[in-house]
């Protein structure tokens, strides 16, 4: 029999991609024929099919780990919670997208369609197994928001895409450098390979050395660290909302998991080397952030600022650089999504109505919708780490893994900075409930936000009350790194 | 499975609040009788568990546990021991007591019960963990939703910048506290949360004395921020003149109560000889809260800044108390926090009913109102006379405890405190004189006494003061079986430290 008949059986490793791929054609085609009534029925495909794709992927659960396309796609718990996170929020802003009138002028069908090849792009990133796939991955959800981000054409969008552009083509070229000089030493593109290699005693070449920091920096553009966190606030107040939620969701669970898998799996033996840089780096990014964010009055332009600093935060797990810190990682990952989902759903809600991202119009909010002012308490507790909700475990466990590695003073400073960001928080809480509006008709909540925002909801009190599930998938998940 | 009484205590409020979440807003005769029950349900319980709890057989009752996060040793796990059944009264009663004097708030009614609700949970919370996530849990959940509680409903004038201090300032000390509980946790030989498991762990094995003066602070200060402790204790009297009666009823009269017993059920057996090293300088520290506490509400004009600075003077014996590191001393700061939980209560009760009829707390502006009305005035007087130390209050049989306990451990620190004793005095008798005596202020003419039903609260308040001041033994017996297990370890490790 012709071995090129057969389908491997490998391959049933791919489905949840090729289900995206098949989707993300069938918007094509749809966009181009539907052309006037596009908008509703192209996003109820879009809906249906990342809900489809959810279940593919979270059939992959509890599946043993293999290796297809010659290495150069892995399937293991890892990629599989990445992936459920990326499905969450592409489907997510695929809800809001719907929801803002802005895009709906602009034709939507394009804007789901670059949605779901930026999400192509975040699954591929969580299960490359070789550093070219890697490479294109990720290439493949920078252009994606490169579009996404400037799809306003209006002035600022444009400016906003345009430093999007050029800081991701500087930050692209990087990783490409610090590849060349990965393969240079390792003499191999297989990162499992690579892995043996390193762990054979490469430690000491200044040539891998170069190669690590290359990358890292990349990694630290991607998720919008110092020193590379400055295009955050522009672009997020620049962007179309549903880009910005995508953006500091899925962007940036994307850095990590790409954090996770070249600096933890990796480059874990040379840790002497990269970690006292990412603890000083992690505090620094926490600060910037918290710090940056007190003085905004474009609600927008403060989340730009806040996710910065969450950013910091991740990075105490990787400085930790041990399970408990990957743990730690993933469980603040998915916290972190369902509550900043959940204020960007607000945002849209809120603007649809009032057309505006200014903080001093959201006085009185508690009296125009209850409901809306309640549900961005409960985010904004959660971001800043309140318990009980999910955002508090997952500072708990971060923190706890930099206090067992031994970096105090980094404790110190994420614990410090909740306080600091407690203050603008609890700003917008005030402005929202202790404020007379200055207009003071409802707002109405279109019904399928105010189901997600319910999900949202449950999501962050559920996490952050009974902890154990998510703990445990999140342990199963570290444990392919360890 | 079976939840004890304890766990009940506990979800009474929380359940509550989840039902008001269900009550639309206009139905308020409902959310009323909802944040009663939720509250009322705690006190009964409380009240048969001080009954029922067996002071020979000490340690905690009531225990309910399960294990929520096995990986890292936390499990959900209250009880109540000596200490924690004196502590959850006087919670359940300054609930109570503050439901009622809150039936006055005519304004979003339905969002500050859910508000008030969730903080008397978390504050039950505090008082029965026995896991120090949950009680680090609880303890954030009893703060935070303090910032809404005197955002919303507080007094316009300086609400803002009041309760953006007082939140930034106790979750800046409650973060504090958690950087020491996780060092404890990774220190430990075991890997838990458990409080009696880190026990007794410390006790097989404990910490290097270098380890424990490094650690201590973090707790103490920590903890000592909520306490409120001299110098940080500048956002207490602001957040009580801000806050609704009630909510300054809780705050000062349980809230302030936190960082104290904190100190106590988690600082001092963990981490003994810290405490032996430590525990001198807080002494100063209390006194320094005393004295500065008491001349600065010497010159207050405020009814609330009166009463806000005499309770961080007042909080001042407390952690004198705890400093002693003796029975008599423990004993007697633990009996003062009940005590002055229950004064300061009545206290800012009596001043909110005025405050909210005559819509000014400068004392002098009152004048007079004993004559209009009569029964807040005797309140009032009530509470000054408990605060003074009169025998036959509450207090005084505490105060003297902690008197006798500083006299043996810090003879200068109890030379210091007596002046305490003479500021009080003088302010408090001085509100009452120029509030409630001298000429009527015309202006007041129109002011409403208490009804019926507003005179409840009033009447559990001062009763609980007059009682446990005649018989404080009653208390005493309860509060002993559990401060001695704490000074059991603090002796071992004095052994052992000094030579």
């Amino acid at each position: 029999m012709n071995p090129g008949f057969v389908i491997p059986t490998g391959w049933s490793a791919l489905l949840p991609e090729l289900a995206l791929t098949g989707l993300i054609g069938l918007i094509l085609i749809g966009d181009v024929l539907l052309k006037e009534e596009a908008g509703k029925i192209l996003s109820g495909i879009a809906v249906a099919g990342l809900a489809a794709v959810g279940f593919l992927v979270a059939a992959q659960w509890d599946q043993p780990a293999r290796t297809v396309l010659a290495g150069m796609f892995r399937m293991d718990m890892l990629a599989v919670f990445f992936k459920g996170i990326f499905t969450i929020a592409a489907l997510t802003t695929v809800l809001i997208a719907r929801q803002t009138p802005a895009l709906i002028r602009r034709g939507l069908g394009e804007f789901y369609l670059l949605i779901l090849t930026a999400t192509l792009g975040m699954f591929l990133t969580a299960s490359a197994g070789n550093l070219l796939m890697l490479f294109v991955a990720l290439e493949m959800i920078t252009i994606s928001f490169y579009v996404m981000v400037s799809y306003h054409q209006e002035e600022r969008s444009l400016e906003a895409g345009l430093k999007y552009l050029v800081l991701g083509s500087i930050a692209s070229g990087l990783f490409l450098y610090g590849l060349a000089f990965l393969f240079g030493t390792t003499g191999t593109a297989d990162l499992t390979e690579m892995a043996a290699v390193i762990q054979g005693g490469l430690t000491e070449s200044p040539m891998l050395v170069l190669g690590l920091f290359l990358v890292l920096s990349s990694i630290l553009f991607k998720s919008a660290c110092v020193p590379f966190q400055l295009w955050a606030p522009d672009v997020y107040q620049g962007a179309p909302t549903p880009a910005v939620a995508f953006l500091s969701v899925g962007s940036k669970a994307a850095g990590f998991v790409v954090a996770l898998r070249l600096l933890i799996e990796l480059l874990l033996p040379l840790g002497g080397v990269w970690i006292p840089v990412v603890v000083f780096l992690s505090g620094a990014t926490i600060l910037a952030g918290n710090l940056g964010a007190i003085p905004q009055s474009n609600i927008k332009r403060l989340f730009g600022y806040s996710t910065i600093g969450h950013g910091g935060y991740l990075l105490i797990g990787i400085a930790a650089g041990s399970f408990l810190g990957t743990q730690a990682i993933l469980f603040y990952l998915a916290a972190y999504a369902f509550t900043n989902l959940a204020a960007f759903l607000v945002i849209t809600a809120f603007s649809k109505t009032t057309g505006s991202d200014e903080i001093r119009d959201y006085a009185g909010l508690s009296r125009r919708s209850p409901f809306l002012a309640a549900m961005f308490f409960l985010a904004l507790l959660s971001l800043a780490g309140v318990p009980p909700l999910a955002g508090f475990f997952g500072k708990f466990l971060l923190i706890l893994s930099a206090v067992d590695a031994g970096h105090g003073v980094l404790a110190g400073i994420g614990a410090i900075a909740v306080v600091i960001s407690l203050y603008y928080y609890l700003m917008i809480v005030k402005t929202m409930y202790a404020d007379e509006p200055a207009d003071p008709s409802p707002v109405p909540v279109p019904t399928t936000l105010r189901i997600m925002l319910w999900i949202c909801a449950a999501g962050m009190l559920g996490l952050g009350l009974i902890q154990k599930p998510l703990v445990n998938w999140a342990a199963a998940a570290a444990q392919t790194l360890f | 499975m079976m939840l004890g009484p304890v766990s009940w205590i506990l979800l009474a409020p929380l359940i509550g609040a989840a039902l008001l979440v269900c009550v639309p807003s206009e139905q308020v005769r409902w959310v009323r009788r909802i944040a009663a029950t939720a509250t009322g349900i705690p006190l009964l319980l409380a009240l048969s568990l001080i009954f029922r709890y067996d002071p020979v057989a000490a340690g905690y009752q009531w225990v309910d546990r399960i294990p929520w996060i096995p990986s890292f040793g936390i499990d959900y796990h209250v009880g109540v021991d000596g200490i924690s059944v004196v502590l959850v009264l006087l919670h359940a009663f300054c609930a109570f007591t503050g439901v009622l004097v809150s039936y006055r708030i005519s304004q979003r009614v339905k969002e500050y019960a859910i508000f008030y609700l969730l903080l008397i949970g978390g504050g039950f919370g505090v008082f029965t963990s026995m896991d120090l996530f949950f009680f680090y849990l609880f303890y954030e959940m009893a703060v935070i939703p303090m910032f809404p509680l005197i955002g919303i409903w507080g007094s316009k004038k300086d609400r803002d910048y009041a309760t953006m201090k007082l939140t930034l300032y106790l979750t800046a000390g409650a973060v504090m506290a958690l950087i020491g509980l996780l060092t404890l946790y990774t220190l430990s030989p075991v890997k838990t949360f458990d409080l009696i498991a880190l026990r007794e762990a410390f006790l097989r094995q404990p910490l290097p004395p270098a380890t424990q003066w490094f650690l201590f602070p973090f707790l103490l200060f920590g903890f000592g921020v909520i306490a409120p402790m001299w110098p940080f204790h500048s956002w207490s009297p602001l957040g009580h003149a801000a806050a609704p009666s009630a909510v300054s009823m809780l705050h000062a009269g349980v809230l302030m109560k936190l960082g104290s017993y904190a100190i106590l059920r988690i600082a001092l057996p963990l981490m003994p000889a810290g405490a032996v090293d430590w525990l001198p300088w807080v002494a100063g520290l209390a006194c320094m809260n005393i004295l500065y506490g008491g001349f600065v509400a010497m010159a207050q004009k405020d009814a609330k800044f009166v009463i806000g600075y005499s309770s961080s003077s007042h909080m001042g014996y407390v952690l004198l108390g705890i400093a002693c590191l003796s029975a008599i001393g423990l004993n007697g700061a633990v009996l003062l926090m009940f005590a002055h939980g229950i004064m300061t209560a009545l206290a800012f009760a009596a001043v909110g009913h005025v405050y909210d009829q005559t819509h000014t707390r400068i004392l002098s502006d009152w004048g007079g109102l004993i004559r209009q009305v009569p029964f807040i005035g005797v309140a009032f007087a009530a509470a000054a006379l408990a605060s003074a130390g009169l025998p036959g209050f509450a207090n005084f049989a505490a105060e003297l405890l902690v008197f006798f306990g500083a006299w043996e451990s810090y003879r200068w620190a109890a030379v210091a405190a007596v002046f305490g004793i003479v500021t009080t005095a003088f302010y408090m008798l001085r509100a009452v004189r120029t509030g409630f005596y001298g000429p009527l202020n015309p202006k007041w003419t129109g002011l409403k006494d208490a009804t019926p039903f507003e005179k409840i609260p009033y009447l559990i308040l001062i009763t609980v003061l007059l009682v446990v001041g005649c018989w404080p033994q009653s208390l005493l017996t309860l509060i002993q079986s559990g401060t001695g297990p704490i000074l059991e370890i603090i002796q071992q490790a004095s052994v052992g430290v000094l030579p």
